[in-house]
C-alpha cells in the first residue's frame, strides 16, 4: 500500500514538474501559430475602477477588431483580463499570474502609476515586455529599460509642465498657486512644473495635499495669500472638487485649470462643486486629439457603442479615460506587425523602440527611441463652464527632460 | 486530529512550489507573512485585549529597516529581518508605554494616528525611504546565495513562519500569555493576582510589533519594492478582517483567518463585478453566524457531528 501511494505521489510529482514547464519546450511563451497571448490587468473593481476599466474595454475592442481584420500575421489575438484592483500587490499577483500560469507573450496593463511600478524588477528580470495601458507609471519609466513602455496617456513630468505652458502662455500668469499630491504623482508633475516654471520665468507657490484630504481650507489660503494670477489643480477628483469649491466659497474669481488627472467624471466633478457657478473661469487639461466625443475621436466612441452596447446605454460610461487604451493597444499590434512572422519578444522589443505614429486619438504621436519609454508629452486645454466645452487653441508640452 | 492537520498542512508546503507556478509560489509567500503579521495582531488584540490599529506601520517599520539593511549595508537576510523586528518593536515599546494611558475607543484612535503619522514619514522622508517613488529592494543575499525568485525565497518564508508560529505557542502556553489572558479579562482582576498590568501591556505591544517588523522582513525575501500606499490603514483593516474572520484571540483562528481570507480575497479577484458584494456577504454572514470566527465555528459542528 504504501509503495504504491509512493509511486502515484512521485508520479504525479514528476507530471506537475512536467506541466510546469512548458516554456523550456516552446521558444516563446503565448505563440502558437494561429494565436498570440496578451495578458492584460487593470482596476476592474473597487474605488479605482473609472481609472482602467473602460480603458482596458477600449484595448480589447481594439484588439477584436484586427482579429475581425485577419489578426497579425495569420494569428489571432488571445486576451486574458486580470483586475489588478490599483493595488501592489494585487498587480504584482496578476502579472505573475499572467506570465507564469497563463504564459502570455506580452503584457499590456497599468492604469494606476504607484501599482505598476512595483512589477518593475520582476517583468525586466524575467524580460518580458510590458506596455502599460493608462499608467504615466514614470517610476518604472525613468531610467528607461528594454521592457517597459508607457505613459500612453501622459508623462506626469508632461503633466505639470504642460500645465504651467498653458497658463503661462494662454493666460499671461506670471505668478502660479499649484496645488499636487503628496505622493510620487505629486513629486513627478511638480518637477515638470519646476522645470517649466524656471523656463516660462514664472514664480510658483505650492501646496501638495493628501489625496484623502478632506479639508482644503488651509493650503487654499496659503495660496491665495500669495496673490496667484492662476490657481493650477494637479490632483484627484476629489482634492480637486474640494479645492474649487473652496474657491468659490472665497470668491476667487482667477483662472483654475485642473489636470487630466483629476477628470475622470466631470459631470460628478459640477456636483460636487456645487453646480456651474464654481467653473465660471475654469479649464482643464486633455490629453485626447480633440473634445470627449468629437469629430476627431468620434470613431473610438462609436466602435465602443457598437463593441459594448449594453455599458454604452449605461450612464458615466464610456469612462473619461476610455480612449486611452486604443494607443497602446495599437503599439502592440504595430511592434508585433513589424516584428514579423517569426515574432520573439526581443523582435517586438526592437520594434517598440522606433515607434513613432499618430494614433489619431491622442494630442501627441506616440514616439518611442533608444531611451525614450514615455509615449505622450502633449496636452490640449478645455474651457467648461458646466456645460459646454471649448477646445482652446494649440498644443502643450513640458520642457522637462530625463537627465539620466 | 490536530497532527492529522499539521501533516496535511507540512505536506501542502513541501509540495507547493514543486507542482505549482511562481504565481502561486508568490500568493504562498505573501499569505505566510499576512499570517504573521495575523500572529503579531492576536498577541495583542486577541490575547491581550489592547486595541491597536497601528500593525501596517510596524510592518512597514520591518520592511524598509530589513530592506535598507539588506540593500544598503548588504547584511545576510537572517540579520535584516532581525533588525526589522528589532526596529518595529522597540518603537512599539515607546506606544505601549503610551498605551498604558489608554484604553478602548482611545487607545484605538491613537494607535491609528500613529499608523497614520508613520504612513507620512514613509512618504516624506525621501533620503531614507525613497518617499513618494518607493524603495527598490536589492535581492535578499546570504553566504553568496541571491533569493531571485519566489521559489528561491519561499522555503525561507515558510521557515520564519514556523518559527514564529512556534514562538506565538511558546508566549501563550508561557506565564507571559497567561498574564496577556488576564490583563484582557480584567486588569482589576489580574493585578488583583499580581500580574504586573503595566508591563504587561508594553510587553504586548512590543511583541505585537516585533512580529509585526519580522513580516515587514519576511517581505523582503520575495519582493523588491515598496511604495508607502501598500502600508495604509487599509493593510491594518485587512489583517483586522483576518483575525476576526478567522477567530479573535485563538492561534489557529489567526493563521486560518489569513489564510482563508487571503485565498478568497484572491480568487475574488477573478470575478471583479461581485467582489465588492462578495466581500460585504462574507464578513456579515460572518458576524451573524460565525462571530468566534471560521474556526471556532467549524470545531463546533465537528464536535457536535461527533456527539450526534
Amino acid at each position: 500500500m504504501t509503495v504504491t501511494k509512493s509511486t502515484v505521489l512521485a508520479a504525479g510529482l514528476a507530471a506537475a514538474l512536467l506541466g510546469t514547464g512548458p516554456a523550456a519546450a516552446q521558444q516563446e511563451p503565448g505563440l502558437t501559430p494561429t494565436s498570440i497571448k496578451i495578458g492584460m490587468f487593470a482596476p476592474l473593481s473597487g474605488a479605482n475602477m473609472a481609472y482602467g476599466f473602460d480603458v482596458a474595454n477600449a484595448a480589447k475592442m481594439y484588439y477584436d477588431k484586427i482579429n475581425k481584420e485577419g489578426g497579425i500575421h495569420g494569428r489571432k489575438i488571445e486576451v486574458v483580463l486580470e483586475d489588478d484592483r490599483c493595488n501592489a500587490n494585487d498587480l504584482v499577483a496578476a502579472v505573475k499570474k499572467l506570465v507564469e500560469q497563463d504564459q502570455v507573450f506580452i503584457l499590456n496593463g497599468g492604469s494606476c502609476s504607484a501599482a505598476v511600478v512595483a512589477a518593475k524588477e520582476y517583468v525586466v528580470r524575467n524580460k518580458v515586455p510590458l506596455v502599460m495601458l493608462n499608467a504615466s507609471g514614470d517610476g518604472a519609466l525613468y531610467p528607461p529599460t528594454d521592457y517597459i513602455f508607457g505613459a500612453f496617456s501622459i508623462s506626469q513630468y508632461a503633466v505639470g509642465g504642460a500645465m504651467i505652458d498653458f497658463a503661462a502662455k494662454t493666460l499671461g500668469a506670471k505668478k502660479i498657486a499649484y496645488v499636487n499630491h503628496d505622493d510620487a504623482y505629486g513629486a513627478w508633475n511638480l518637477e515638470g512644473a519646476k522645470a517649466d516654471a524656471e523656463a516660462s520665468k514664472v514664480d510658483l507657490a505650492v501646496e501638495s495635499v493628501n489625496p484623502t484630504i478632506n479639508d482644503v481650507t488651509a493650503p487654499f489660503l496659503k495660496l491665495r495669500a500669495a496673490n496667484p494670477d492662476a490657481l493650477l489643480i494637479v490632483t484627484y477628483a476629489r482634492p480637486a472638487a474640494l479645492m474649487i469649491k473652496k474657491a468659490a466659497e472665497m470668491g476667487f474669481n482667477k483662472p483654475i485649470i485642473l489636470s487630466v488627472t483629476g477628470t475622470a467624471n466631470l459631470s460628478q466633478l459640477m456636483q460636487n462643486v456645487g453646480g456651474p457657478d464654481a467653473l465660471k473661469n475654469f479649464y482643464f487639461q486633455d490629453v485626447l486629439a480633440d473634445l470627449p466625443g468629437g469629430p476627431k475621436i468620434k470613431w473610438v466612441y462609436d466602435m465602443y457603442k457598437q463593441s459594448y452596447p449594453d455599458l454604452a446605454a449605461k450612464p458615466d460610461h464610456p469612462q473619461a479615460y476610455m480612449p486611452y487604451g486604443i494607443p497602446s493597444a495599437m503599439s502592440i499590434v504595430k511592434a508585433l506587425q513589424a516584428a514579423g512572422p517569426n515574432p520573439t519578444r526581443e523582435k517586438v522589443l526592437d520594434a517598440m523602440k522606433t515607434l513613432n505614429f499618430d494614433s489619431g486619438v491622442m494630442a501627441g504621436p506616440v514616439v518611442f527611441g533608444p531611451s525614450e519609454r514615455a509615449a505622450n508629452k502633449a496636452t490640449i486645454f478645455i474651457k467648461f463652464d458646466g456645460t459646454n466645452q471649448t477646445l482652446q487653441p494649440g498644443v502643450y508640452s513640458s520642457r522637462w527632460k530625463f537627465k539620466g | 486530529m490536530r497532527f492529522l492537520a499539521i501533516a496535511v498542512a507540512a505536506a501542502v508546503l513541501i509540495a507547493l512550489p514543486l507542482v505549482t507556478t511562481g504565481y502561486v509560489v508568490y500568493l504562498a509567500n505573501l499569505l505566510l507573512t499576512f499570517t504573521v503579521l495575523c500572529l503579531g495582531m492576536h498577541i495583542v488584540i486577541g490575547e491581550t485585549g489592547q486595541f491597536s490599529l497601528a500593525h501596517a506601520a510596524f510592518y512597514g517599520i520591518g520592511i524598509y529597516a530589513a530592506g535598507i539593511a539588506g540593500t544598503t549595508f548588504g547584511t545576510p537576510f537572517p540579520v535584516s529581518i532581525l533588525i526589522g523586528g528589532l526596529a518595529a518593536s522597540a518603537i512599539g515599546f515607546v506606544i505601549g508605554m503610551v498605551a498604558l494611558r489608554m484604553r478602548d475607543i482611545y487607545l484605538a484612535l491613537a494607535t491609528f494616528a500613529f499608523g497614520e503619522a508613520m504612513q507620512w514619514v514613509f512618504l516624506n522622508w525621501n533620503a531614507v525611504t525613497g518617499g513618494p517613488n518607493g524603495l527598490r529592494i536589492a535581492p535578499a543575499r546570504l553566504f553568496g546565495l541571491e533569493l531571485v525568485t519566489d521559489k528561491d525565497a519561499y522555503p525561507f518564508v515558510v521557515a520564519t513562519a514556523i518559527a514564529m508560529l512556534v514562538l506565538t505557542v511558546i508566549v501563550a502556553r508561557a506565564r507571559l500569555g497567561r498574564s496577556f489572558r488576564a490583563v484582557r479579562e480584567s486588569e482589576i482582576a489580574a493585578q488583583a493576582m499580581g500580574v504586573p498590568v503595566r508591563r504587561t501591556k508594553v510587553v504586548a505591544f512590543g511583541i505585537s510589533a516585533f512580529f509585526a517588523g519580522i513580516a515587514g522582513g519576511m517581505f523582503t525575501l520575495f519582493s523588491t519594492y515598496i511604495h508607502p500606499d501598500s502600508l495604509g490603514f487599509q493593510t491594518t483593516i485587512l489583517v483586522l478582517t483576518m483575525v476576526v474572520v478567522g477567530g479573535l484571540g485563538s492561534i489557529g483562528g489567526a493563521v486560518g483567518g489569513a489564510i482563508a481570507f487571503g485565498l478568497i480575497s484572491e480568487l475574488l479577484r477573478q470575478a471583479p463585478s461581485f467582489q465588492e458584494i462578495a466581500y460585504g456577504a462574507i464578513l456579515i454572514v460572518f458576524m451573524m453566524y460565525a462571530p468566534k470566527g471560521l474556526f471556532a465555528f467549524l470545531a463546533d459542528r465537528f464536535r457536535g457531528a461527533r456527539h450526534a
